[in-house]
């Protein structure tokens, strides 16, 4: 039976274990992933605003470079007032200031190309602007409005380039602002996918989780009704050979029964035909005496002899026959009986038994040995008496002549169980009878004891009724031992297949 | 027994070699009622019952009652008889081979007067059919109540 339902249970279990931990491979699976994309989302976004920032740092160096350009151009014109004596120096100072702003947004924009190119070029209209604005500031300076136009368009330039630079900056900007944007919408939507994927998961296992425990669930019910229906059926079992059993007996009785009918008939109308025959020698030995010469010899004989020697068969057969009978019903009766489990003094029963056929074994020389202490055991105190009497007795009965007869009884304990020995020095039994001799009327040896070959079989019925066993060891001529296991504690018959 | 009326044995035994021995020690022992014999329940209880020579209409009856008949259990009709009704005083002796405990338990139950093991010995046998007449050569008999 467990190899049958095992397979497919294990498989089921194996099954369930793999998509266990397939779902939560793919839950961790999925968190992990959302903790990646997280992270990624995260320093992308940083980097972005890293850029952003340094967009706007490019801004303010274009507005340095604007503000410059307009101190230079403010302290020139002053410079050229003569307002102060230091614009000059102020002149150089913002000359300076443009340089410095010119070479920081190089410095930021290192990595972009059109903006070195547009730097580049800033750079050259920056210088071209300074060399003409330092030339207006010299003492021999052309103050043309043909001079002053190339200053106007130089500066013009350097405004120009500064402001397309600021142009390209503010559409990266807007590139980059748009790009994280994009970032943050691509998180967001990764987020909303993990947590779908999460939620598929959790619903997945739970879904998975749920059928393996109803499926679990449904095969407990069916194991209990299994196993119900197994107690049902060891019920069931017990009922149908207790039935068996008490048939059995009721079979044994009946036959028994009606066999006596016809056997009184059988001793009763041979009483009469004794009684017959009676009447008849008597006339026959009146006829004799009387008148001789009427008597055939056969008649005499018929009546003297034939007569009485076949009523005398008749007798001895049925009274043989009325002890089989006897001894069946003896047997049926016996396994009628109910039996009730004492705790027995299995010493002291023993020295009873040897003390009550004391007479006996002194005649024969004999020796009934016990090995004390007996282990005690619970059990039906005649059933146990029987099968221990029944043995010893049988012990005395079957020793060899000329031998000193020596019977022990001995008796151990191996666990819930007791084995009961009755050893003898007898006769022994040949081992081809050893199953024999416990069947009804079947005996072994020499046949010089009286006896129907009852009483072993009656042993072994008596102890299968208490659940236990019996068994000979024996050679012949060479003694014989009776082992009797039984359990230590006979619980009654309930429980117990009979 | 009564000497008025004269008392009838009614003998309900399906073994016919029975019937036989038991009414030949019967005679033996000096008892010479008349001996009716059944072989079964049903014709014993009509004729015990219905027979306007029977017992239930026409005086004192004695009854040898075998447990084991062919077509009903002696029991029954053992509690037939001691139920209510003109034959309930009427004595009835169980001759059966049954010697079951319980058996001998519930007839004495039933109400049965006397009951016999049939020995099988059958010296025993008639012995215990002889005894059982001289015992019936003594008993009184109750008059059967109209």
């Amino acid at each position: 039976m467990a190899s049958t339902t095992e397979t497919p249970q294990s498989l089921a279990e194996a099954r369930f274990g793999r998509t266990v931990l397939l779902l939560m491979l793919a839950g961790f699976a999925a968190v992990l992933l959302a903790v990646g994309v997280a992270g990624i989302a995260m320093s992308r976004s940083q980097e972005r605003a890293n850029w952003i920032s340094h967009t706007y740092q490019v801004e303010r160096e274009l507005a340095g470079i604007r503000l410059a350009l307009e101190q230079m151009r403010s302290a020139r014109r002053g410079a050229l007032l003569n307002l102060s004596p230091t614009m000059r120096d102020q002149y150089v100072a913002s000359t300076r200031l443009l340089d410095r702003s010119i070479q920081r947004v190089a410095r930021l924009t290192a990595d972009n190309p059109e903006q070195q190119a547009n730097v580049g070029r800033l750079r050259e209209s920056a210088r071209a602007l300074d060399a003409l604005m330092s030339l207006s500031l010299s003492a021999r300076s052309d103050r043309s409005p043909e001079v002053e136009a190339r200053r106007q368009v130089a500066s013009a330039a350097v405004v120009q380039m500064s402001d397309r630079m600021l142009e390209a900056e503010r559409r990266l900007l807007a590139t980059r602002e748009s790009q994280r944007q994009g970032a943050v919408t691509w998180f967001y939507v990764t987020l909303v996918l993990t947590g779908v994927m999460l939620a598929a998961v959790a619903v997945g296992s739970l879904w998975v989780i749920r059928r393996y425990t109803l499926a679990l669930m449904s095969s407990r019910d069916q194991l209990r009704k299994l196993n119900e229906g197994l107690e049902d059926a060891v019920r069931e079992r017990t009922v149908d050979l207790q039935r068996a059993n008490d048939e059995i007996q009721r079979f044994a009785y009946i036959v028994s029964h009606d066999l006596r009918s016809p056997l009184v008939n059988v001793m009763g109308f041979t009483a009469e035909l004794e009684a017959a025959t009676r009447t008849i020698t008597t006339l026959i030995e009146t006829v004799e005496a009387q008148a001789p010469e009427v008597l055939t010899v056969e008649a005499r004989e018929a009546a003297c002899e034939e007569l009485p020697e076949a009523i005398a068969f008749i007798r001895t057969s049925t009274q043989k026959m009325d002890r089989l009978i006897n001894a069946i019903l003896r047997l049926s009766r016996e396994g009628r009986r109910t039996m009730t489990p004492e705790a027995l003094d299995m010493t002291a029963m023993a020295h009873a038994i040897a003390g009550s056929l004391q007479h006996r074994v002194l005649e024969l020389g004999a020796e009934i040995r016990v090995d004390e202490p007996l282990p005690q055991i619970v059990c039906d105190r005649l059933a146990i008496e029987q099968i221990l009497s029944n043995l010893v007795e049988n012990a005395v009965k079957y020793l060899k002549p000329g031998r000193p007869g020596l019977i022990e009884i001995r008796g151990r304990r191996d666990g819930p169980r007791v084995t009961f020995e009755v050893a003898d020095n007898g006769r022994g039994v040949d081992p081809r009878d050893h199953e024999r001799i416990f069947d009804l009327f079947r005996r072994s040896g020499v046949q010089d004891q009286p006896g129907e070959g009852i009483g072993l079989a009656h042993v072994r019925a008596l102890a299968y009724r208490i659940g236990g066993t019996i068994a000979i060891d024996s050679r012949l001529g060479e003694g014989a031992t009776f082992r009797v296991n039984l359990p230590a504690v006979f619980a009654g018959e309930q429980g117990k297949l009979a | 027994m009564n000497t008025h009326q004269p008392v009838s044995i009614v003998m309900i035994e399906d073994d016919e070699g029975h019937a036989r021995l038991i009414e030949k020690n019967i005679r033996r022992a000096g008892i010479f009622n008349d001996i009716r014999h059944f072989t079964d329940g049903t014709s014993a209880l009509e004729f015990l019952y219905e027979d306007p020579v029977g017992p239930a209409h026409n005086g004192p009856a004695l009854i040898l009652l075998d447990l084991n008949l062919p077509d009903m259990s002696g029991t029954d009709i053992l509690a037939r008889l001691k139920s209510d009704g003109p034959l309930r005083r009427a004595p009835v002796v169980v001759l059966t081979t049954t010697d079951d405990k319980l058996e001998i338990q519930r007839c004495y139950d039933l109400g049965c007067n006397v009951y016999i093991t049939k020995p099988v010995n059958y010296e025993s046998f008639a012995d215990a059919i002889r005894q059982l007449g001289l015992f019936l050569s003594v008993i009184q008999v109750p008059d059967i109540e109209e």
